[in-house]
């Protein structure tokens, strides 16, 4: 066994690697959101590249691509889409609305009023969307890609917690290094290179990679692994709230897609060891003495992941 | 392996250097303490195995060089060095032989002083090993530091061995050796280059602050102690009962004043006299027979009664009926001039060159040597005597006849005690011999009853009676802890309240193994140490028979049984064998009933019990033992577990021991010290591992361990496959 990743899985990165320099890991995850079937959220600044970013994974699996504006005065209808009426029909017709699509970049999600931000988050939980009564299944992959302002900027309507817990992983982007971003601006002289682009694979290999992802195999000691760390979560001095048991299965689901793009087909210790800051901590709230001690949810899991002791035996039954 | 291997350097000789130093002080004391000559000789090979060390000779050659040197070294010290005549291997090697059944036999004295010589080499040449291994593999020597200084603060503290001077040359080396070290363990781990700049930087500040704590410490003025002097705090701790007038320690040796006994003794190794035997035995000197609650003295009121006789005619001396015609020779080499004679019991003739004549002591049996009437000791004599052998059946059947005159009178005289002598001597004398009917079963009974019961032989912290105690009452009753003289006084004390005439012997023990001459005949020395008093009993129709009491003596007199077979007397295993009722020391614990079912479950119970009273010491000492090992087995496992997985692994063919093997190997890393974090995968410990090791194959054998614990699944051959890699790696934790 080797890091030798899967070769459809390969060539996606790769392709993605030519439009954006120097974030591989970010495209790597956000790979195993589709993947596993969840979504990202990107909390970052404006122009590091997240559109570019969606745009071109987008292009590789052939997936069609929509972008969601948010701003204050946006309003649900405005995602999900409208009925209206057709006088000479004689009746009312549904015009889809953004949502209705296979890779959603949802920007700057919390600059919207929590109404709106709910009808995408209904979404992207349950698969469809209801307007008037009449519940539209939305097409697999659905994948939602939203970015968030960092909280402290002004005008802006944070998540509730609740809401959260949807997204499968939050990461930043970050700026690029040095050299990634002189490479940035070199190939910004020329045309830009995201038209270029060719898709790797099609919808449909896209939908067999998936159901191959559930079946990567998880020992019971995975399992019990990642109950243990949640757990944990839960009883950590500095934590009010601790991780739910969706996030167990978040962790779960997202090791076994990254596991498959290294090409396993099991899961290690490592791949939830590294996968865990992405999927906890947006999903752990802090006690307000600890936040004023400095305490990041970052360092909670870091700790967590010290602590509990990896398997390295058979589980006595 | 290392810097300091390879190179050798400065740096590396002085750490030679101050080891040299440190093994030197552990010979300086042994030379001003004990006997040891030769201390030259002792350097002179630690030098040499340092050297040969330093030098990184070939293991075999400076093996060969240390033998020929040991060899050579005892030939000079020991055989008038006559290297080059070969003869005296023959004799080293016979000699050595005759010591291994000594040692076998635990009579640690009857060591020849070639031997110890052997042994002491050895032990420096095991010590030399053991400094070599701690510098360069281990690079850490505080153990033996501390040892040193331990050792160097006791000899101080407990002997006439001043350390002041040798306590600053060993910490000032000590440190020294410690820094070095200090140095080279780290210059390892961070893989320093290996310069003199580095060693410059370190040696100069080691040098420095050396020098200058000493030089402050030297100078600077010294607080009293503020703990009083241990010595005499830990003698009061184990006093119990008026040890307070210890300070009045005797001088071991022969002397004539026995009125009042107790008190510890100091050794004194000056020679009395060498002895040539054919056999090896004791030396009386002379008897008492009056017990005064405190010692014994001579019947008094009477004037003693002498007779003289020449040497031609047998000494008048009644000491045993004898049944042996065999006589034995013994020769004395008089070192002191005290004009007695010693003699073995049963003394036929005394033989010298000149003539003396000889005057006995009927009371005491002292013979005192005249020349012109005049007391004067002859320079060498050579005594005949018969073998003490008696038969058994002979003393059993032993009794006082109506119509013996001299054995009433011998009975009157030797049963004699003092009015107040307390009665729970004859209370436990009683006890000890409950049951028993012959004088000889219940003297045997007496003598052996100071084998255990709680009884210690000691030299120092020995009590002195109290004005209104009973001298042999203190030891039975309340310390328990004595000397010869302790054990002797109270068999013959407690054989006299049974009624049984006993009488209170001195002289000297056979002495020191010294060599054994070409005739057969061996040769001992004895001095003042050896000397020592033992019991007589008197059996009518058989004479005196000597017992010995005391813990760790055996005077090497016969008890024939009725199948003849001679038995010495006094070890543990034939005693029960030469008396032909099997003696129950315990028969006083045991209920007559249940001695004789002894099958019942509760005669078994209470021989148990009574089997571990008497043995619970050895029991104790090889439970502590057996422990020890085990600890030490335990702590040292990391040493051996290795061998012991690879022998164990080697057996299993079958892939699903793979996983038990990689588990081995995991806990062997962590006893090697590669300690994997909770937290830490295996898969990156794996590779931490082998960025230690320099190695791959932690991570292969890692790669084949996930599939099996996280796949489920061990493909075939797996086993077979990272066999040599899990070999690879186990080794290089071992």
């Amino acid at each position: 066994m080797s890091n030798r990743t899967n070769p459809a899985i390969e060539q996606i990165l790769q392709n993605i690697e030519k439009v954006m320099t120097g974030k591989k890991e970010v495209a790597q995850l956000s790979l195993v959101a589709l993947l596993s079937g969840g979504h990202v959220l990107l909390e970052d600044v404006p122009g590091v590249g997240k559109t570019m970013m969606v745009r071109a994974l987008a292009k590789s699996v052939s997936a069609e691509f929509r972008r969601i504006q948010f701003t204050p005065d946006l309003l649900p209808s405005d995602v999900t889409g409208v009925s209206i009426y057709n006088p000479k029909e004689m009746e009312f017709q549904f015009r889809p609305g953004p949502i209705i699509g296979n890779i959603i970049l949802a920007d700057e999600i919390n600059r919207t009023s929590p109404k709106t931000q709910s009808a995408l988050l209904e979404g992207m939980e349950e698969h469809s969307v209801t307007v008037d009564g009449v519940t539209y299944k939305l097409d697999k992959p659905f994948f939602v890609m939203a970015t968030q302002n960092p909280i402290e900027y002004e005008g802006t309507y944070p998540l509730p917690e609740a809401q959260l817990d949807r997204f499968l992983l939050k990461m930043k982007m970050g700026y690029p290094g040095i050299d990634d971003e002189m490479e940035v601006l070199r190939r910004a002289q020329k045309t830009a290179p995201i038209e270029e682009l060719e898709p790797v694979v099609s919808i449909a290999e896209l939908r067999q990679l998936m159901e191959e992802v559930k079946h990567v195999f998880v020992d019971e000691s995975i399992t019990r692994y990642i109950v243990d760390l949640a757990a944990r979560t839960r009883d950590h001095a500095s934590v009010y709230l601790g991780v739910s048991p969706r996030g167990s299965i978040a962790l779960m689901k997202a090791s076994q897609a990254y596991a498959f793009m290294e090409g396993r087909d099991y899961v290690l210790p490592d791949d939830v060891q590294y996968l865990a800051p992405y999927v906890f901590c947006h999903r752990i709230i802090l006690k307000s003495e600890a936040r004023f001690e400095g305490i990041s949810t970052e360092e909670v899991v870091d700790r967590v992941l010290a602590r509990v002791p990896v398997p390295v035996q058979r589980l006595v039954k | 392996m290392s810097d300091l291997q390879k190179k050798r350097g400065t740096a590396s000789f002085s750490l030679y250097a101050l080891s040299f130093v440190l093994l030197w002080e552990w010979l300086r004391p042994v030379q001003q303490l004990t006997e040891t000559g030769h201390i030259g000789t002792f350097l002179g090979f630690v030098f040499m195995s340092l050297s040969l060390s330093f030098l990184g000779v070939w293991s075999v050659l400076a093996s060969l060089a240390k033998m020929i040197y040991i060899l050579y070294s005892i030939a000079k010290i020991h055989y008038q060095g006559q290297v080059f005549n070969l003869s005296w291997l023959g004799l080293f090697l016979e000699d050595a032989q005759a010591n291994l059944g000594a040692v076998w036999n635990g009579q640690w004295a009857e060591m020849s002083n070639p031997f110890r010589t052997l042994l002491f080499f050895i032990l420096i040449w095991l010590v030399t090993y053991l400094i070599d291994y701690w510098l360069l593999n281990r690079k850490r020597i505080l153990l033996f530091f501390l040892m040193t200084v331990v050792f160097i603060t006791v000899i101080d503290t407990f002997t006439a061995y001043k350390g002041d001077a040798a306590i600053l040359r060993v910490v000032v080396a000590g440190f020294a050796i410690l820094g070095l070290l200090a140095f080279y363990r780290l210059a390892e781990k961070e893989r320093l280059p290996s310069g003199h700049l580095h060693a410059r930087k370190w040696i100069i500040p080691l040098v420095v602050m050396i020098a200058g704590s000493t030089l402050i410490a030297w100078t600077a003025p010294k607080a009293n102690p503020i703990w009083p002097d241990p010595v005499p705090f830990i003698q009061s701790m184990n006093d119990g009962s008026g040890t307070e007038q210890g300070g009045t320690a005797k001088r071991v040796g022969y002397g004539s004043n026995d009125s009042s006994l107790g008190g510890p003794f100091v050794g004194d190794d000056s020679l009395v006299f060498t002895a040539e035997v054919e056999e090896r035995h004791y030396w009386k000197v002379e008897t008492k027979d009056v017990y005064t609650g405190k010692g014994w003295v001579s019947t008094k009121g009477e004037h003693p009664s002498h007779l003289e006789f020449s040497g031609e005619t047998p000494p008048p001396i009644m000491s045993f009926y004898g049944n042996q015609d065999e006589v034995l020779r013994s020769t004395v080499h008089n070192e002191v001039d005290y004009a007695h004679i010693q003699y073995p019991h049963g003394v036929r003739k005394i033989v010298t060159d000149e003539f003396y004549l000889y005057r006995l002591n009927r009371q005491t049996g002292k013979i005192t040597s005249l020349k012109d009437f005049e007391p004067e000791a002859p320079a060498s004599y050579t005594v005949e005597y018969e073998k003490p052998a008696f038969r058994v059946k002979d003393l059993q059947d032993s009794s006082v006849e109506d119509d013996d005159e001299y054995a009433h009178s011998i009975h009157n005289t030797y049963t004699q005690l003092p009015e107040d002598l307390p009665p729970a001597i004859r209370e436990l004398a009683l006890e000890v011999t409950d049951g028993l009917e012959t004088w000889y079963e219940k003297a045997q009974a007496v003598e052996k009853y100071f084998r255990n019961n709680g009884f210690v032989y000691d030299q120092v912290d020995v009590a002195i009676p109290e004005e209104d105690e009973d001298y042999v009452a203190q030891f039975l009753f309340e310390t328990k802890r004595g000397y010869c003289d302790n054990f002797s006084t109270s068999m013959a004390v407690m054989l006299r309240t049974l009624d049984i005439p006993a009488r209170w012997v001195k002289g000297y023990t056979d002495g020191e193994y010294v060599e054994t001459l070409e005739s057969g005949t061996r040769v001992y020395e004895v001095t003042n140490n050896n000397a020592h008093s033992w019991v007589e009993v008197y059996f009518p129709e058989v004479g005196w028979v000597p017992f010995e009491p005391t813990q760790g003596f055996s005077n090497n007199v016969v008890f024939q049984t009725e199948e003849n077979s001679e038995v010495p007397a006094d070890t543990e295993e034939t005693e029960e064998a030469a008396a032909p009722v099997p003696l129950q020391p315990e028969r006083e614990e045991l209920e007559p009933e249940a001695a004789s079912a002894a099958g019942s479950q509760d005669g078994w119970r209470k021989s148990a019990k009574s089997f571990l009273a008497n043995n619970w010491k050895t029991f104790f000492g090889m439970i502590v033992l057996l422990a020890g090992a085990a600890a030490l087995a335990y702590w040292k496992r990391g040493k051996w577990l290795p061998f012991y997985y690879i022998l164990l692994f080697k057996l299993r063919k079958k892939d699903e021991h793979f996983p038990a093997a990689y588990l081995a190997l995991l806990a062997q890393l962590e006893r090697y010290g590669l300690r994997r974090r909770p937290g830490q995968t295996l898969r990156e410990y794996a590779w931490e591992v082998d960025q230690f090791f320099s190695s791959r194959e932690m991570r292969r054998l890692t790669d084949c361990y996930e599939q099996f614990l996280y796949r489920g699944t061990l493909a075939e051959g797996t086993w077979q496959k990272s066999r040599e890699a899990w070999e690879y790696m186990i080794k290089k934790a071992g």
